[in-house]
């Protein structure tokens, strides 16, 4: 071993790291690249406009205050006549097995394309999915509570008529709404009340509140919520007397309304999720918050041998504290084949096909022909579940979630965040 | 005193002494504890799994239950995989993201292992130490940071397939350059300086001498690569987009919480059969690989080349 | 000796670092700038119409009062609960995987003897076994007629609802899950402990027990440390083990509460601000994990 600096075999052999002007200017160069990037990023990265005070900068829709959902320029309708797209993927964004596969098998051999359905348990995961850049949906299925935000910031495309005649099946309450008057961005899907499906064979007794069934530590580890936070905040507010504003925007309203759903974590170990309509009847559920059309359905999920006599549906007696909600059906922006959008649309008004998707999926169509009374005397709904059918009466004097502020958004958010958390 | 009479004595005072050791201090004894705890491991571990293949020729919608045999659930109950174009999608996602993991990230991780292991220099061992992190990163905080990259700053990059192949490589990089490395080091310098005197370029000297050292490694990271983004969720699940892009994974951990029946274990039995039949194809591959080299060891190759 | 070729140093000097910039490239783009964006999301001081947050790409915008309210949440307000919850469920469970890993890997790494090839395949089978199969099969079992309630029924007790928030059952889960990942650095340290220094302490007479706690115990400490750690990590993070064998708020874990602000709403400054936390606690034996392996490294070197 040579000892002469000189030699490059002694250097390689020095012992330790030493902090030589090189590795010092490199560092610096690193870190001036580091902090005059993030001037780069914040460029040409994602920034939306900032929402002051948390006020929607738009109307908000109310039954008394309804809204004409603005069209705009960069946004307009497709044209008249165009031909129907076909080949490759008709994408859904819908809650799931909420469609019937034969119907959208149908359609899909009827046009050659494949339709696919990308599922979501509540709108906020459906605005996420929705919003994703790149993402392409067709069709998407979204409630009044979010219609104002999703047309505002374009994420809807307004329809054109000429493609939809069967809209005139549709009852007139729904072919102008207070939350789309004259029907331009959406067309009701189903229209459905909350409230609690449960074992007839199981449940001793109903009290006069059928919501305190979920209170009740008899059924513990077999109780559910909606997994939606203005279903299960909502239900709590009411059942408590806290509040029959299921909209409110009082903080300490919603945070006891949370706080007693806190309470069913340790009481019956709550749990939540949108499946009433195959946990009822499996068993895996004795009681469970639904919507009306979950009982409905529930028939078709009954393993072999088990009658529907041990299905049962609970809502509350008085019409003023029944929830009622619809889903529309609204075209995506982005959507790659707009015109097979709304011939779909069209065949979810028919009379026929939706007759066999409400067969399917238990949820009524607010189709004029199919009335609650014809669905019945057509035997698809039992005697003991005919509570759960929604008359047109029902409409005018139930209640039903609007959309808020921002701000009360988030306060109800940060509540059910909590409870998720356990408490 | 003679010797014979003492000998006689000691036999006769002390017979040989066959002291009983007890069992707990026998050195040599069979392991009966430790042979029991493994085989129930690997009963607890493997069986559950064969009763969900079982499951999944069930003759009813319980998986819970055993109603019958039938292969109702593959072909073609309502819902089952004949009938579900959804469940085939999901196991051709799963079976092709993972290959094309392995194509991507394998060569990444190769060159990536030969230049930390032999490039000396502080930067290096800075890059070595990024490039560990990710095994030990726990998935959910790579498939956040990934989400909300991809979403807020790379918005050139859909979500889907190619968010998820870029989001798979990241995490198997690390994986390849473990394995590939520690070969390596094992293998030291001198086959390729012997290969550089004998004048070849370096890269030459890699490309002939050190790669088919190494190829039982990369075979190796190459098998696990394509086993963890098989069984990747975590990533998939942030950064899947939409239906058309659901992995097995996704599928299944869908379905559980929703209305599952045994299609369910038939997917998964499915995608059991699919990377077991991948693990035998690497394995056949590699033996004839090894054969067609026979016992030719790098200096026999390196006399070739010269 | 042949004097060192200038030319050639120069050549190579150059080309161990192309081959590993791509590599490298690649980390930095997909590893640490996504990690920036979890800072910029967490520390966003605006939201849009969505509830959702801007990103602060600028660190001169960043706003800490969502970090400080996570951070406040989590010492003492809803959130400590599923942090401690966390941290129960990942000690218990690698008890149990330490209890029955080390056993196993021992005896498959020293006296399985001619069935070697048989036991370590079999051990190594569940990692090419999907995870989220595993955990389906156990669904399976714990329903309320399936095969566990059965068996435990033969010996006369009531059936046990398994899968409503039961913290056993995730915990088992978990063990069972992470066991495979577990096993496998532990046998390979197993593997390497010279079998003539046990031989010698046996043949100086001390007992099995013994030899084990002298020596192989000391020998397999790397492999055990390192087995711990990478189960451990990820487990900390584990979310999807949770809601399929409970979906119970009870069993909340730390990465159920990510998931639920990242993809199940807007609140993603939340979830950001989460992530954050979980990896500065982590990165206490993320960081002792690194040392110690540049530490083998080196002495390999």
């Amino acid at each position: 071993m040579s000892f002469d600096p000189a030699d490059p075999a002694f250097r390689r052999r020095r012992p330790g790291p030493r902090l030589s002007r090189r590795d010092v200017l490199r560092g610096g160069l690193w870190l001036g690249v580091g902090i005059g990037a993030a001037p780069i990023l914040s460029a040409c990265g994602g920034s939306g406009t900032s929402v002051e005070g948390g006020k929607a900068p738009y109307p908000l829709a109310r039954p008394d205050k309804p809204v004409t959902l603005p069209l705009k320029d960069s946004n307009p309708p497709i044209d008249d006549g165009l031909d129907p797209e076909t080949g490759g993927t008709f994408q859904i964004l819908n809650y799931d097995q909420y469609m019937a596969p034969g119907v959208m098998k149908d359609f899909g051999d009827q046009h050659g394309v494949q339709v696919q359905v990308t599922p979501y348990s509540n709108y906020d995961e459906m605005l996420a999915k929705i919003r994703t850049p790149g993402e392409s949906f067709d069709l998407v299925f979204p409630g009044p509570s979010v219609l104002s935000k999703m047309v505002y910031t374009e994420l809807i495309q307004p329809m054109n008529h000429s493609y939809v005649p069967n809209l005139k099946n549709v009852w007139p309450e729904f072919q102008d709404p207070w939350y789309d008057r004259e029907a331009r961005y959406t067309v009701p899907y189903t229209i459905y009340g909350t409230g609690v499906f449960y074992r007839a064979d199981r449940v001793t007794s109903i009290p006069d509140n059928g919501y305190d069934l979920m209170w009740d530590e008899a059924y513990a580890g077999k109780v559910y919520l909606l997994d939606d936070l203005q279903e299960a905040i909502g239900m709590s507010l009411l059942r408590n007397g806290i509040s029959t504003d299921i909209n409110t925007s009082n903080a300490a309203d919603v945070q006891e309304a949370t706080d007693s759903l806190i309470d069913l974590i340790d009481l019956v170990n709550v749990k939540t999720d949108v499946s009433a309509y195959s946990e009822v009847p499996e068993g895996t559920a004795t009681i469970h918050q639904c919507w009306s059309g979950d009982p409905i359905a529930g028939q078709y999920y009954l393993p072999k041998g088990e009658t529907t006599d041990v299905l049962a549906y609970w809502r509350p007696d008085d019409i003023s504290e029944y929830v009622i909600g619809s889903d529309n059906i609204a075209i995506p922006k982005s959507a790659s084949k707009p015109v097979l959008s709304h011939l779909m649309i069209n065949d979810l008004l028919d009379n026929q096909i939706g007759l066999r998707n409400f067969g399917w999926n238990g949820y009524q169509p607010p189709l004029t022909k199919l009335s609650a009374q014809y669905l019945i005397d057509q035997g698809y709904i039992p005697e003991n579940l005919m509570n759960a059918v929604v008359r047109r009466e029902d409409l005018d004097s139930g209640l039903t979630f609007y959309e808020t502020e921002p701000s009360t958004e988030a306060l109800w958010r940060q509540n059910w965040a909590r409870f998720k958390a356990g408490g | 005193m003679t010797r014979t009479d003492v000998a006689t004595r000691v036999e006769a005072e002390s017979p040989p002494a066959k002291r009983r050791v007890p069992p707990w201090r026998n050195p040599w004894r069979r392991p009966y504890v430790l042979w029991t705890i493994t085989w129930l491991y690997i009963l607890w571990s493997l069986v559950p799994v064969l009763i969900a293949v079982q499951f999944s020729f069930n003759d009813g919608r319980s998986r819970s239950t055993w109603q019958g045999f039938s292969t109702q659930w593959y072909c073609c109950a309502e819902g089952s995989i004949g009938e579900d174009p959804s469940l085939l999608l999901a196991l051709k996602n799963s079976l092709i993201l993972g290959a094309a993991t392995v194509l991507v990230a394998t060569p990444l991780g190769v060159a990536l292992a030969m230049g930390l292991t032999r490039w000396r220099s502080r930067s290096s061992r800075v890059a070595n130490g990024i490039a560990l992190v990710p095994l030990v990163t726990p998935e959910i905080v790579l498939g956040s940071a990934l989400y909300l990259v991809m979403v807020n700053l790379y918005q050139f990059v859909p979500l889907g397939r190619p968010a998820m192949l870029l989001g798979h490589v990241t995490f198997s990089v690390s994986y390849v350059l473990v394995i590939v490395r520690s070969r390596l080091l094992s293998i030291g310098g001198d086959y390729e300086e012997a290969a550089r005197d004998l004048g070849a370029s370096p890269m030459q000297a890699i490309r002939t001498v050190l790669i088919p050292l190494l190829m039982p490694s990369i075979f190796a990271s190459a098998m696990i690569v394509f086993a963890t983004s098989l069984d990747d969720f975590v990533v998939s699940q942030f950064l899947f987009g939409d239906a058309s892009n659901i992995t097995v994974p996704i599928k299944l951990y869908n379905a559980v919480r929703a209305s599952p029946t045994p299609a369910l274990n038939a997917l998964a039995t499915l995608l059991l059969v699919g990377s077991f039949l991948a693990l035998i194809l690497a394995f056949v591959g590699l033996r004839t690989r090894r054969r067609g080299r026979g016992t030719r060891s790098a200096l026999e190759d390196l006399a070739d080349y010269g | 000796m042949a004097k060192p070729d200038i030319r050639h140093d120069r050549a190579t000097r150059r080309l161990w670092p192309a081959l590993a910039l791509p590599g490298t490239f690649w980390l930095i783009a997909l590893f640490l700038v996504p990690f920036y964006a979890v800072m910029a999301v967490a520390f966003s001081g605006s939201i849009n119409i969505f509830g959702e947050p801007n990103p602060a790409w600028n660190p001169l915008d960043w706003q800490f009062a969502t970090f400080r309210q996570v951070f406040t949440d989590s010492v003492t307000g809803p959130y400590q609960e599923v942090w401690i919850r966390t941290g129960i469920y990942s000690v218990c469970a690698l008890l149990i995987c330490t209890a029955v890993g080390y056993p196993v890997a021992y005896y498959t790494a020293r006296l399985a003897g001619k069935r070697r090839g048989l036991v370590l395949a079999l051990i190594l089978a569940p990692w090419w076994i999907n995870y989220i199969t595993r955990m389906l099969a156990w669904v399976n079992l714990l329903q309320d007629d399936g095969y566990v309630n059965k068996v435990i029924g033969i010996f006369g007790f009531a059936p046990v609802s398994w899968l409503s928030g039961s913290s056993f059952t995730v915990v088992m889960a978990l063990a069972y899950g992470y066991l495979p990942y577990f096993i496998i650095p532990l046998f390979a340290s197993l593997d390497r402990i010279d079998p003539r220094l046990l031989e010698a302490s046996r043949d100086l007479g001390m007992s099995p027990v013994r030899t084990f706690l002298r020596v192989t115990l000391p020998l397999s400490k790397m492999g055990l440390i390192t087995a711990l750690v990478i189960t451990a990590l990820p487990m900390a993070g584990d979310y999807y083990t949770n809601t399929i064998v409970s979906g119970s708020p009870k069993t909340n874990m730390v990465g159920n509460q990510i998931e639920l602000f990242l993809l199940q709403g807007p609140l993603k400054n939340y979830g950001a601000a989460l992530v954050l936390l979980l990896s500065l606690v982590l990165m206490f034996f993320m960081a002792y994990y690194l040392i110690l392996t540049q530490r083998a490294a080196r002495d390999a070197q």
